[in-house]
C-alpha cells in the first residue's frame, strides 16, 4: 500500500508534465492567430506591429525554444502571463478558483444529501413507486444536457416566476464581501454581513441543484444497491429480530455499511463536478475556472490555456488518488495497484 | 451601504442565522434581488472585450467608455457626433494647409492626483502612443512632431495636410497620461518603448489621468469599478460610483434591467427588446456607427471561379438586404451605401444596395459561371451588435443559393479566422466594425484595396488583379487636404470607388438600443467614446 | 441481492422493466433518424415560415430564428446524433480494445507505452480533453467525432488489457501455450472470445454519454456547423433567442429522452449482471 501510494506520488508529477506537453502542443498546432487576444483586427496585416508583439511576447522564437522557456518556467511555479488579460495566469486562476470550488462544494452538498435521502427512501420502499421514482429522478439527472436544464431554470425561475435571481454570484449592485477565502458565502459569514450571504446563496440555488442533480442521481443508487445488499445479512436480521425499529434498522445499521462505498464515489463525483463545472458556468456566467477555459480558448491564450488545463488535472488526479486510498482503507481485501500497468 | 456595516459586530450571532437561512433556501420568495437604494451607484450590464486599460495599448469598445472617463484628451467630440469642442485644450488654431496644430491648454486642467496638466504630459503622452506599437498606435501615424514651446502650448506637425487631426485627437487612445506617476510604474515614452515599456499590468489596477472618475477596480472578465474623481477641475459628475458588469447575453442584460439589478444596457438585440414590456425600462433604438459586411477574398486559395469584378457584382445582387435586416435585427437597421457608417463625411446621397436576382444570374452568366459552385464560407463565430454570424451566414448561403453559389460555412474562432484569411484568404466571409475615431480617412485606410492595406492583402490580390483599386491613395490624400466644404465630397469619389470594387460588401448597420432605466438621464451614444459617463445621473 | 423482476414468465431474463423502457424509447429515436423523410415535415434547412413563431397547428414545435420547422429540425437530429454515437463508441472500442488487447499480451515496453499513453490521456479532465482537441481540428462533425474518440479510447484500452492479463492465466489457454499455438492464434481464438462481454455492456452505458458531450462540443461552437440540425448546436441557438423557448425545447427534449434511453438501458442490464453475479 505504501509503495503503491508512493508510486502514484511520483507519477504525478511526470502525469502534470505531460499534461502540459500535450496542452502545448495541441495548442500550438492549432492553425490559428496567437496574437488574436494582443493585436487588434485592424492591425493584424501591419508587419511593424506584429513583430513588435511577437517580440514582446516571446512569439517570435522557435517553437521548442518556447517550449524550454514554458517548461522551465513551469518547474519553478510559473506560469506565465495571459495574452488576454494580460495578468499571471496563477493570479488569474487564483482569483477564479473559489468562485468552482464555491459552486462545486455546494453541488456536492446538495448531491450527497438529496442522492443518500433518495437512496433510502428507495432501499426502504423498495420496487414501490418511491424505487421507481427514485430511479426516474436519478438517471434523469444523467441524461440531462446541463446546459438546458439550466436555461430552463432560469427561464422558469428568474424570468417568470422572479423567485431565484438571475446568472452571477451575487448582485451588481453589492460588490463581494471582503475576500478572505473567496468562498462568498464563507466570506460574507466571517464578516457577519447578513445581507451578502443572503445574496450569494440565492445565487448559488439554481447553478449547484443542476451541478448537483447527476451526483444525486449516482449516489441514490448506490446507496440503494448497497443498503438492500446489507439489509439482506445475518446481522440486519438479527437486530430485526432482537425487536430494533425499522429506522435504527435503516439508520444505524445498513446507512452505516452503505456509507463507505458512497464516500470512494464522492472523490470521483468531486473531479466530475470540477469538470461538469465548464457548461454550467458558462450557462450561470460564473466567473469560475471553467467560464475562463472556455474564453482561453476562444481567443487561443496559450499560457492561460495550458494553466487552466494543469489546474484541472490537478484536481482530477488528486481527487482520483484520494478516492483510491479511501477505497483501500475502507476495504483491505482489495489490493490496489494489480491492474494498474 | 453595505460596505460600512462594521465587520466584527454581527459575527457572533451569525451562526444560527445562517443555519435558519439555509433552510429556507427554495421556500422564501422573497430571494430574488430586490432594487437595492445604494447612493448613486450606476451599474452598467456589458459583455466587456478589454485586454488592457492602458491608453496607447487598449483598443476596444469598452475601453472607450473607461478610458473617456479616466482620462482627457486635448478635444472632444461633441453631442452632434460631427463638432470638436475643448477639453484640455481651451482654444487651437490650424494653419492653412492643416500640417500645423497649435493647441492650448487650459489653466484649470489638473489630473486626479492634484497635478497640473502641462504640454509635457501631453507630448509625452502622445509620444508614448506612438512609440508602443500598439494597436492604437496607427493613430498617431504622420505626426511628424509634437512640441512644446511653453507649459500651456502644444504644437503638432503632421507629415501631409490632416483634416480628421482633430478627429483623431478626440479619441480615448490620445489620452493625455500624468506622465510623473505613469514614469514612477514603468512606463516609458521614446523609441524603443515597445520593448522597455512596462506598465501594462499597472494600468489594469490604476488610472492616471484627469478624467471625472478615476479606476477603482478592475476583476477580468467580471467587472469594471470607477470611482468620482473627487478633484475634478470641471462640474464634478453626478453619480458616485460607476460598475460594468460584464453580462456575456442579451437576454441576461435585459433581465438584470428588469430586476433592477442593472441601469442601463448597450447591447441588447432587437428581438430581445421586443420582449421588454416593463414599464420602467426605457428602450431607444438608435442609428448606430457600426456595420457588418460580407467580404469577397477574390483572390483566395480554392477559390473555383474567377472572381472577377462582375462575378462580385453579382454576388452583391443577389443578397436580400432587406431580408437579411429582419432575420438578424428584427428590422432594426439600416442598409449601408459603402464601407463608411452612414453619418460620417462622404456617405450622404450614396446609391444603397438592393436585391436584383435577374441580373446577378445574368451577371454570372456572361463570366461563364453555370450550374452550382461551391464556395468555402470561413467566418468568425460571433454576436455582436446585435447580429448573430451564424443567423447571418445562414441567410447568406440561402441568398446566394438562389444564383447557384453554394456556401460550404465554417465557423471559426476569431484567431483561427484571422490565421485563415491572413495565409490563404477566404472565399467568403463576414466581419463587423466600429469606429476609432470621427472620420472617414481610417475606413479607407483600412477597406480600401490600394497596395498594402489590410484588406489589399486579405483579397491575395496575385489571383485576382481586378481587386486592387491604384487610384484610392491619391484621392485620399486629396480628401485629406481638403478645405472643410469640401470634405464631404472627396470621400463621397472615394465612397464610390470602394462600392465598384465590391470587396467589402456592407450588408447592415443595426440599430443600437441604448436601454436604460427610468430615471436615469444623459444617456447618449457617442461616435467617439461609446458612452460619456460623466453625462449621466439616477434620480 | 434481490431477483431481478420479470415482466412476465418466458420472456428473457435480461429483458426487465428498466431495460424495456430503454429499449422502446431508443427504438422510437432510431424509427425517428431512419423516417425522418418519410413524414411530410418542412425542410429542415429551408426558411418555410415566419421566423420565431410559438407551437401552432402547422409547427407543433414553432420555427427558429432563421423560420425553419423546428419539428423537422429536431427529428432530423436524431440521425446526426446517433450516428455519431455510433461512430464515436464503435472507434473508441476498436481502437482503445486492439491497443488494450497487444498492450496486454505482449507485455514489456509496449505495455509500457500504452499505459503511460493512457495515463497522461486520463489524466486529462474529459471536457477539457474533447475542448482542446476540437479547438485545434476546428469546427465540424468529424473533428468532433475525433475529439470523443480521444476522450473514451483509454477507458477500453484499460478495460480490455485487464481482461486480456485474467483470461490469459486461465488453464484453457495455458493448456493451447503447451499444445504449441502461436501468439496470433492464441490471442483471436482463445483470450479475445472471452474478453468483449464487460466491454460491450461498458460501450452500451457510454453511448448516451457520449451523445451528451458531443452536443455540450456543438453548444460551445466546436461541433456541428450551420444549418446542420445538431441538437447541441440547436439549444446553442435557442439560448440567444431566450424568449423564444421553443428553439431549444424540441433539441433538448430530444437528448433528455435518447440519453435517458440508453441510461435506463444500461442501468437495467447493469441490476442484471450483478444479481446474476451474486448468485
Amino acid at each position: 500500500m505504501t509503495r503503491y501510494l508512493l508510486r502514484r506520488l511520483i507519477a504525478m508529477p511526470l502525469l502534470m508534465l505531460g499534461v502540459a506537453t500535450a496542452t502545448f502542443l495541441l495548442s500550438h498546432i492549432t492553425k490559428a492567430d496567437p496574437l488574436a487576444a494582443i493585436v487588434s483586427e485592424r492591425q493584424m496585416n501591419n508587419p511593424e506591429i506584429v513583430a513588435a508583439a511577437k517580440a514582446r511576447w516571446g512569439l517570435d522564437r522557435s517553437l521548442p525554444e518556447q517550449y524550454a522557456v514554458y517548461i522551465s518556467n513551469l518547474v519553478q511555479g510559473d506560469l506565465g502571463v495571459s495574452f488576454r488579460t494580460r495578468r499571471p495566469v496563477a493570479d488569474d486562476i487564483g482569483a477564479r478558483l473559489p468562485a468552482t470550488l464555491e459552486l462545486v462544494v455546494f453541488a456536492m452538498i446538495f448531491g450527497v444529501t438529496a442522492g443518500i435521502g433518495l437512496g433510502v427512501a428507495a432501499a426502504h420502499w423498495r420496487d414501490g413507486w418511491i424505487d421507481h421514482g427514485a430511479r426516474l429522478v436519478a438517471l434523469i439527472g444523467s441524461s440531462m444536457p446541463v446546459f438546458w436544464t439550466g436555461l430552463i431554470l432560469l427561464y422558469v425561475f428568474s424570468v417568470v416566476l422572479g423567485v431565484f435571481p438571475g446568472p452571477g454570484r451575487i448582485d451588481a449592485r453589492v460588490a463581494p464581501p471582503p475576500g478572505v477565502t473567496g468562498f462568498y458565502t464563507l466570506d460574507a459569514l466571517i464578516a457577519g454581513d447578513m445581507e451578502r450571504l443572503r445574496l450569494a446563496l440565492a445565487h448559488l440555488v439554481l447553478p449547484a441543484f443542476v451541478l448537483g442533480w447527476a451526483v444525486m442521481g449516482i449516489i441514490s443508487r448506490l446507496v440503494r444497491g448497497s443498503m438492500l445488499d446489507v439489509m439482506e445479512q445475518d446481522y440486519i436480521r438479527t437486530a430485526r429480530a432482537k425487536g430494533a425499529g425499522e429506522g435504527r434498522v435503516l439508520f444505524a445499521h445498513a446507512l452505516r455499511n452503505a456509507l463507505i462505498p458512497t464516500l470512494t464515489i464522492i472523490g470521483h463525483s468531486f473531479a466530475y463536478l470540477i469538470t461538469g463545472a465548464v457548461l454550467t458556468e458558462t450557462i450561470f456566467a460564473w466567473p469560475g475556472i471553467g467560464a475562463y477555459a472556455v474564453d482561453s480558448a476562444r481567443s487561443l491564450d496559450h499560457p492561460a490555456i495550458i494553466g487552466v488545463t494543469l489546474v484541472g488535472a490537478a484536481a482530477f488526479l488528486i481527487a482520483n488518488l484520494v478516492t483510491d486510498i479511501a477505497y483501500a482503507l475502507a476495504n483491505p481485501r482489495i489490493e490496489i495497484g494489480r491492474a494498474d500497468g | 451601504m453595505l460596505d460600512t456595516i462594521p465587520a466584527r459586530r454581527h459575527s457572533r450571532r451569525a451562526r444560527p442565522f445562517a443555519l435558519a437561512l439555509v433552510a429556507l433556501i427554495g421556500l422564501s420568495p422573497a430571494l430574488a434581488p430586490r432594487a437595492q437604494a445604494a447612493e448613486a451607484t450606476l451599474v452598467i450590464a456589458r459583455d466587456m472585450d478589454i485586454t488592457s486599460l492602458d491608453p496607447a495599448r487598449a483598443f476596444c469598445d469598452t475601453c472607450q467608455i473607461v478610458l473617456s472617463a479616466t482620462y482627457e484628451r486635448l478635444v472632444d467630440l461633441g453631442p452632434d457626433n460631427r463638432t470638436i469642442v475643448p477639453l484640455l485644450a481651451e482654444s487651437w488654431e490650424v494653419n492653412a494647409d492643416q500640417t500645423v496644430f497649435t493647441f492650448k491648454l487650459d489653466e484649470r486642467a489638473r489630473f486626479a492626483d492634484g497635478g497640473q496638466v502641462t504640454s509635457a504630459d501631453v507630448a509625452w503622452s502622445l509620444e508614448r502612443l506612438k512609440h508602443l506599437k500598439g494597436n492604437p498606435s496607427f493613430l498617431m501615424d504622420g505626426v511628424a512632431a509634437v512640441e512644446t514651446p511653453d507649459a500651456r502650448t502644444v504644437v503638432i506637425r503632421t507629415t501631409a495636410p490632416n483634416s480628421e487631426l482633430l478627429g483623431i485627437l478626440a479619441a480615448p487612445y490620445a489620452a493625455v497620461v500624468n506622465r510623473a506617476v505613469a514614469e514612477a510604474n514603468g512606463a516609458k515614452a521614446g523609441e524603443g518603448a515597445d520593448a522597455a515599456d512596462q506598465a501594462d499590468g499597472w494600468f489594469l489596477a490604476n488610472s492616471a489621468g484627469s478624467g471625472p472618475f478615476t479606476l477603482a477596480a478592475y476583476a477580468p472578465d467580471d467587472e469594471v469599478r470607477l470611482a468620482r474623481n473627487a478633484g475634478y477641475w470641471r462640474d464634478a459628475a453626478p453619480v458616485a460610483q460607476v460598475v460594468i458588469k460584464q453580462v456575456k447575453d442579451s437576454v441576461t442584460q435585459a433581465q438584470m434591467l428588469q430586476s433592477g439589478a442593472a441601469d442601463i444596457a448597450m447591447q441588447i438585440d432587437a428581438d430581445t427588446a421586443a420582449g421588454v414590456t416593463d414599464p420602467n425600462v426605457v428602450i431607444e433604438p438608435t442609428a448606430s456607427f457600426n456595420f457588418v459586411y460580407v467580404a469577397l477574398g477574390a483572390g483566395a486559395d480554392g477559390m473555383p471561379i474567377s472572381m472577377t469584378r462582375p462575378v462580385r457584382e453579382a454576388i452583391g445582387l443577389a443578397l436580400d438586404y432587406e431580408g437579411i435586416i429582419d432575420l438578424t435585427v428584427a428590422g432594426k437597421g439600416r442598409r449601408i451605401a459603402a464601407p463608411i457608417p452612414n453619418g460620417f463625411p462622404g456617405t450622404e446621397g450614396l446609391p444603397l444596395p438592393a436585391r436584383d436576382l435577374d441580373r446577378a444570374k445574368a451577371l454570372l452568366a456572361e463570366a461563364g459561371i453555370g450550374g452550382r459552385v461551391t464556395l468555402e464560407a470561413v467566418y468568425p463565430s460571433v454576436n455582436i451588435y446585435g447580429v448573430d454570424f451564424d443567423i447571418l451566414m445562414q441567410k447568406v448561403q440561402q441568398d446566394l443559393g438562389d444564383v447557384g453559389l453554394d456556401l460550404a460555412l465554417q465557423p471559426v474562432t476569431f484567431p483561427v479566422w484571422r490565421e485563415r484569411i491572413t495565409a490563404t484568404g477566404i472565399p467568403v466571409t463576414a466581419v463587423y466594425y466600429a469606429p476609432d475615431y470621427f472620420g472617414s480617412g481610417q475606413y479607407v485606410q483600412f477597406f480600401g484595396t490600394q497596395e498594402g492595406s489590410p484588406w489589399y492583402k486579405r483579397s491575395h490580390v496575385a489571383k485576382a488583379p481586378d481587386a486592387v483599386n491604384p487610384r484610392i491613395p491619391d484621392l485620399l490624400a486629396a480628401a485629406l487636404a481638403a478645405p472643410a466644404e469640401k470634405v464631404d465630397e472627396a470621400f463621397a469619389a472615394i465612397a464610390r470607388e470602394m462600392i465598384a470594387d465590391r470587396i467589402i460588401l456592407p450588408v447592415v448597420s443595426p440599430d443600437l438600443t441604448l436601454a436604460y432605466r427610468k430615471g436615469v438621464k444623459g444617456v447618449r451614444y457617442s461616435a467617439c467614446c461609446n458612452l460619456p459617463l460623466a453625462e449621466i445621473s439616477v434620480e | 441481492m434481490a431477483e431481478a423482476v420479470r415482466i412476465r414468465p418466458g420472456l428473457p431474463g435480461w429483458l426487465t422493466p428498466p431495460v424495456a423502457v430503454g429499449l422502446a424509447v431508443v427504438a422510437f429515436w432510431v424509427a425517428a433518424a431512419l423516417t425522418a423523410d418519410l413524414w411530410g415535415l418542412a425542410d429542415p434547412l429551408r426558411m418555410v415560415a415566419r421566423r420565431l413563431q410559438p407551437p401552432s397547428g402547422a409547427h407543433w414545435l414553432g420555427t427558429d430564428a432563421l423560420g425553419r420547422d423546428v419539428l423537422s429540425r429536431t427529428l432530423h437530429g436524431a440521425r446526426i446524433s446517433l450516428t455519431i454515437a455510433a461512430v464515436v463508441v464503435a472507434a473508441a472500442v476498436s481502437l482503445g480494445a486492439a491497443l488494450g488487447a497487444i498492450a496486454g499480451f505482449v507485455g514489456g515496453w509496449v505495455d509500457g507505452l500504452v499505459m503511460r499513453l493512457v495515463d497522461v490521456t486520463l489524466a486529462f479532465p474529459p471536457v477539457l480533453l474533447a475542448m482542446a482537441v476540437a479547438a485545434t481540428l476546428g469546427p465540424g462533425l468529424e473533428n468532433a467525432v475525433v475529439a470523443l474518440v480521444a476522450v473514451w479510447w483509454p477507458v477500453y484500452a484499460r478495460l480490455m488489457r485487464a481482461q486480456v492479463l485474467e483470461v490469459r492465466t486461465r488453464e484453457h489457454v495455458e493448456a493451447a501455450i503447451a499444445c504449441g499455438a502461436g501468439p496470433m492464434r492464441l490471442l483471436t481464438r482463445h483470450i479475445l472470445p472471452l474478453c468483449w462481454t464487460p466491454v460491450l455492456i461498458n460501450a452500451t452505458m457510454d453511448v448516451g454519454q457520449v451523445i451528451l458531450l458531443a452536443a455540450a462540443l456543438s453548444f460551445i461552437g466546436l461541433g456541428a456547423t450551420p444549418p446542420t440540425p445538431e441538437w447541441g448546436a440547436m439549444i446553442s441557438e435557442g439560448a440567444t433567442q431566450f424568449y423564444s423557448w421553443w428553439i431549444a425545447f424540441g433539441p433538448g427534449f430530444a437528448i433528455l429522452t435518447v440519453v435517458l434511453g440508453f441510461n435506463f438501458l444500461g442501468d437495467g442490464l447493469r441490476d442484471f449482471l450483478d444479481t446474476r453475479s451474486a448468485r
